[in-house]
């Protein structure tokens, strides 16, 4: 207003996070879902800068009540956009009240900051970082945010299970998978194995969905005041044609050309993230029979990636190593039903689409589908792309 | 559907299926342009996206077979591009890391899988170490498509691409790109994959179906067996390898599928692939798989494929040692075979005979000399006639067919009906034929030992090969009683006299016993069998004066020598005596006449006695027996012949004979024929013999014929005939002038001459007379020209009047 009416100073706030010539950025969306980079954080690194204060007007100076600076993570839930829910903020003063003469540049430092939670924007759901400079004046304050992104790392996880299931629909369809963890990190590979044990539809084809399910609201259950979204981030067909008893196929599913996050369990009570492979069969009526079981998604540190894949230019190194071994692929049928008899694993249900249709939101499943399966690759989702 | 049956209201189903190929070659060529386009400006991700494009066109499930086939021969020849350009980029160091990965997402598993195997290769290509574990990972993901025929193209496409980089080192060798076993463990598995997915296409769709469905499969099958063939073509799969690892997989596949087609064609197929230094060793894993196909599976067919594949190995090497002596070629087929027949209960018996068939080939290729196999072979065969409770076999049926292909093969493989008989079970199997199979084998033998002019030397042999044939010889319980067709019957017959003149042996009491033999052989039907003994008799008794003539040729050899002849002579006079019992006349007749001749020249002891005996038994026959006057006639001249030559005869026994002939002559019914038979009989006065060997020489009695000749002409009433009759005298009078008979003279032949030229201008003109005219002019220019230029010691012509 001030600088509208020509009197009254202003200043152009600039921050300069240190060392952002090699820090590591990353993408995240918008709201809209236009994507943006910003400066990679992790969990305990320090943050610090420069704030640079440039006065529009020189020679005259600025009267301020402060100038702070302040460090803040927050979770904005899109239907409520009054609320901010801070879950970290932290203040440092930069300036007591008075005057500004010229331009002035402060250094700031948070030490060690908690980022406990991972940067994230989701259909109804906002999680970010940001860097807020403060000018406190007595009428409006001359502000400036700056986002930062910040992923989680974890490291491997203790306790790492194959998930091993035998489902079926009695009478109709027996099939045991089996997916080689349980826990993958997002560059990772699904390797896995579905074994048909009884087969008496007639199968058209068979694909491996991966759901994202985000649900807001307090807690994780259902209520009036959360919103669960389903979101079907990638499909990709694993079988052709109609398999009968006994064979088994391959299942291998490479996660790093997806645009996945990690899994997040109730951030902050808010909101949680989960993911779910959902394994589909279509018969030739094209009813789909489907298992949905829920995969821990977890970011792996960088480092150990890059030895891998950096400089090492050599095919060799970029063999994957879940190449299918042959050794143990193969099982008997016969022995299998034996076998199956003796252990008698409890056999779960698969839901068939008809009999359950609040299985699957229709945004999901229902609404697309037409048998065509998009393929990343003509999503150009690789890091071919860039 | 109402857009699509208005658009396209009257396609043939062919027509639909060009016009499907059609537009998806539309793609293919577009998206392959584009492809290329996008590699050569460096846009890998776009080709690559094209090519995902193209190959999404091999998703259809639209296509038939062919149609499919020409699709993906179109799409996989635009791979090659792809490929190449990546190999090039890679041998330049333009090395794009991951690609492998990348292409895995191809959200479709089809263009993926193909996407994918296209990488593979240029990786294996640049870098032979990935070679192991690349190709088991491709083909393991391959399945993924449990289409059969997307999976079975797919799968060809994998083993197609990798054809020529198989790792093919020693098994043992520490080779990092992997060993021959990890070759074949890949191609093995392929192939047990696509077998699957082959089987598995019989079983889906509509039973109505089922023709086109094997059709269809019929036409995909190479895909199948071109796995087999890859195998075959690996060096080093040696003798062991096969064995152990190559041979079991292929065969535990063929027999798990539980699929006739499949079992009959990879069967078929591993017979053809491998080298037969490799069947020989895996004889019994193959043959005991043999067993366990599907009943619908024709094992016979396979069997005889190997067996006919080993007996061609083995006489093509025999020079190299031919089949190794520590293989019992012979008895593990045999044993085999039995099994199979066992094990197969649904097998119809004349498959089982079929396979007998086949093991005789190969005792005869690979054993040529083993005359104790085929009998093995045959007792088989016997044993499961005996086991089916056959009790005969029927001439028109299948069983038939085969067993007479057994039985044919020793004869036309040995040429040698001696060492047939050499067979045991040679005679017994040929019983279960019925009257037509045996008469046909019966031929087929005798055929056979004319043609190689096999002589069969023993009595024991005759026996045998009489009876083998014995349906030719003598009426059979189960012939049927409607005639058959003469002119057959006489030709088998013929076939069973020529037999008779192959029962010989070089030693001449061995043939008599021959003889002997055969005689009560050929008699021995004799109730209704008279109408063969006229075809098969004959030739004993023409054998049998051949033996006395031997005899005779070998009597300073053998005292007992003149018995010997009597008997045979005794022997050949109840012979052609059976023959009158037959109610034939000339044939008897005319044996007797040349039985008569042959005693007459080998004048045994008392052979007068038979000569004569002989010679009365032909008069016999000739008064008693020949009413019909040309009979007689053409009989009298028969005998005057043999009397003429006879020798034998002293004068008190041939004055009556002569004397007799004459009579008999001038008793002819018609006077023609008087005259010709009397005219005929001059000669057993002229040249007929003394006992000393002289001839006769009897001009009186020779004219006294003559003359009763010209009094008998001159009783005819036809004046055609009777000119006829004096033209032949004339000939008569001139034979015995010219031999110098004394009694005859020039005013004879003057009288007859004009008589002649007297009476022929009387004759109608017709062709009949024109020949008598002919017959006279010829006549006379034989005389014309001898009395210009008359012989040295000729007679003369003087006054001679043409």
């Amino acid at each position: 207003m001030q600088s509208l009416f020509g009197f009254g100073q202003s200043a152009d706030i600039d921050l300069v996070l240190d060392g952002y010539e090699n820090r590591k950025s990353a993408d995240i969306k918008t709201e809209e879902g236009k994507k943006e980079r910003h400066l990679l954080y992790y969990d305990g690194e320090t943050v610090s800068g420069k704030v640079n204060v440039s006065l529009k007007k020189p020679g005259s100076k600025l009267e301020h009540q402060g100038i702070k600076i302040e460090f803040i993570g927050q979770i904005d839930l899109f239907y409520d956009r009054g609320n901010h829910h801070e879950f970290t903020s932290l203040v440092k003063d930069l300036a007591r009240p008075g005057e500004l003469m010229q331009n002035t540049s402060y250094n700031f430092e948070f030490a060690n900051v908690e980022k406990p939670f991972e940067s994230y924007t989701g259909s109804n759901v906002r999680l970010r970082y940001f860097l807020r400079v403060t000018i406190v004046r007595r009428i409006s304050d001359i502000v400036k945010e700056v986002d930062i992104v910040v992923h989680t790392l974890s490291s491997y996880p203790d306790a790492n299970n194959s998930i091993k299931m035998e489902v079926g629909i009695e009478d109709c369809l027996h099939i045991e998978f089996e997916y080689n963890k349980s826990k993958y990190h997002l560059k990772d590979v699904i390797v896995g194995k579905i074994y048909f044990l009884l087969v008496r539809i007639k199968i058209k084809h068979m694909e491996i969905a991966i759901i994202k399910r985000e649900t807001t609201g307090s807690g994780v259950s259902i209520g009036p005041n959360s919103y669960l979204e389903n979101e079907t981030i990638a499909k990709y067909e694993i079988m052709d044609g109609a398999p009968v008893k006994g064979e088994s196929i391959p299942i291998r599913v490479f996660l790093a050309g997806y645009d996945l996050t990690p899994t997040m369990r109730d951030i902050n009570k808010k909101f949680s993230v989960r993911y779910y492979l959902n394994l589909v069969l279509m018969d030739d009526e094209d009813r789909r029979y489907f298992k949905q079981q829920e995969i821990t998604l977890w970011r792996k540190g960088e480092k150990a990636r890059k030895g891998g894949a950096g400089n090492a230019q050599s095919p060799t190194m970029s063999i994957p190593s879940h190449l299918v071994c042959a050794d143990h692929h193969r099982r008997e049928p016969t022995v299998e039903s034996d076998a199956d008899a003796a252990n008698a694993p409890s056999v779960e249900n698969m839901k068939r689409e008809v009999d359950s249709p609040a299985e699957i939101t229709s945004s999901d499943l229902g609404a697309d589908s037409n048998s065509a399966i998009q393929s990343p690759l003509e999503a150009n989702p690789s890091p071919l792309s860039d | 559907m109402f857009r699509s049956s208005m658009m396209a209201p009257q396609m043939s189903p062919q027509e639909e299926q060009e016009k499907m190929l059609d537009e998806a070659l539309g793609i293919v060529k577009s998206q392959a342009f584009q492809m290329k386009r996008s590699l050569d400006n460096g846009k890998l991700m776009d080709g690559l996206k094209n090519a995902s494009t193209m190959l999404g066109e091999l998703r259809t499930s639209l296509l038939s077979p062919k149609s499919y086939y020409e699709l993906y021969m179109a799409i996989t020849d635009e791979l090659r591009h792809l490929e190449l350009h990546l190999y090039d980029e890679f041998q330049k160091g333009r090395k794009v890391t991951d690609l492998y990965e990348l292409v895995q997402y191809a959200g479709n598993i089809v263009p993926r899988l193909y996407l994918l195997i296209t990488v593979g290769l240029v990786y294996i290509k640049t870098n032979s170490c990935l070679k192991r574990d690349l190709l088991r990972d491709l083909v393991e993901m391959c399945r993924g498509v449990q289409h059969p025929l997307r999976g079975l193209f797919l799968r060809n496409y994998l083993l197609q691409v990798t054809r020529n980089i198989l790792p093919d080192n020693p098994e043992g060798a520490e080779e990092s790109e992997g060993t021959v076993r990890d070759a074949v463990d890949f191609v093995l598995m392929n192939f047990a994959e696509m077998n699957k997915l082959w089987v598995r296409m019989q079983h889906q769709g509509h039973s109505r179906d089922k023709e086109r469905r094997e059709r269809e499969r019929e036409e995909l099958k190479i895909l199948v067996g071109t796995n087999l063939v890859r195998l075959s073509q690996l060096e080093n799969v040696n003798l062991d390898l096969y064995k152990k690892l190559v041979l079991p997989g292929i065969l535990e596949q063929v027999v798990s599928c539980r699929d006739a087609i499949a079992q009959e064609y990879l069967m078929e197929c591993i017979i053809q692939v491998f080298p037969d230094e490799f069947h020989l060793q895996t004889l019994n894993a193959f043959l005991e798989s043999c067993a366990q196909l599907q009943p619908g599976v024709n094992v016979k067919n396979v069997i005889i494929s190997l067996v006919d594949r080993l007996a061609t190995f083995s006489q093509r090497t025999e020079s190299s040692g031919g089949i190794p002596n520590d293989v019992k070629l012979f008895d593990i087929f045999s044993e085999q075979v039995a099994s199979v027949i066992q094990s197969r209960q649904d097998m119809p018996p004349e498959d089982m005979v079929s396979l007998e068939v086949s093991l005789v080939n190969l005792a005869h290729k690979c054993y040529a000399d083993r005359v104790d196999y085929v009998d093995k072979v045959l007792g088989c065969t016997l044993h499961i006639f005996e086991k089916l409770n056959v009790e005969r076999v029927s001439y028109e049926s299948a069983v038939s067919r085969e067993l007479m292909r057994l039985m044919k093969i020793p004869v036309d493989q040995y040429n040698n009906i001696l060492t047939v008989l050499k067979l045991q079970q040679y005679a017994p199997l040929l019983e279960y034929f019925d009257y037509k199979g045996r008469k046909s084998l019966a031929a087929y033998i005798i055929i056979n030992i004319l043609e190689n002019d096999t002589l069969i030397p023993t009595p024991e042999e005759v026996d045998t090969v009489l009876t083998m044939v014995a349906s030719l010889i003598t009426d059979q319980p189960d012939q049927p009683h409607e005639e058959e067709d003469p002119e057959d019957f006489a030709e088998e017959q013929g076939l069973v006299g020529r037999l008779i003149h192959h029962l010989k042996s070089e030693v001449p009491d061995q043939q008599y016993l021959i003889l002997s033999a055969a005689r009560k052989h050929l008699g021995a039907g004799k109730a209704e069998g008279n109408r063969r003994i006229k075809f098969t008799l004959p030739p004993i008794v023409f054998q049998a004066y051949q033996l006395a003539y031997k005899y005779k040729a070998l009597k300073d050899q053998d005292d007992m020598w003149e018995k010997k002849c009597q008997k045979i002579f005794k022997f050949c006079h109840q012979t052609i005596t059976a023959l009158m019992k037959a109610e034939l006349a000339e044939l008897p007749l005319r044996l007797f006449l040349q039985g008569a001749l042959a005693v007459g020249r080998i004048q045994f002891e008392d052979y007068e006695t038979v000569a004569y005996e002989f010679i009365s038994q032909a008069f016999s026959i000739y008064e008693d027996e020949i009413s019909d006057s040309k009979a007689q006639l053409a009989a009298m001249t028969l005998m005057v012949g043999t009397f003429e030559q006879l020798a034998c005869l002293s004068e008190e026994n041939a004055e009556p004979v002569r004397t007799q002939c004459t009579l008999a002559a001038s008793k002819l019914l018609k006077k023609p024929d008087q005259c010709r038979g009397v005219a005929t009989c001059c000669h057993l006065f002229w040249s007929g013999k003394k006992i000393s060997g002289e001839e006769q020489h009897d001009g009186k009695r020779v004219l006294d014929c003559l003359k009763k000749g010209v009094r008998i002409a001159n009783q005819c009433m036809d004046s055609s005939v009777q000119v006829q009759l004096f033209v032949e005298l004339l000939n008569h009078y001139l034979y015995f002038y010219e031999k110098g008979d004394d009694q005859v003279t020039v005013q004879m032949l003057n009288h007859l001459i004009s008589k002649i030229h007297e009476e022929l201008p009387n004759l109608e003109t017709n062709e009949e007379t024109e020949q008598i005219s002919k017959h006279f002019s010829n006549t006379l220019d034989h005389l014309r020209n001898r009395m210009e230029s008359p012989e040295a010691d000729g007679v003369s012509y003087e006054g001679l009047v043409l």
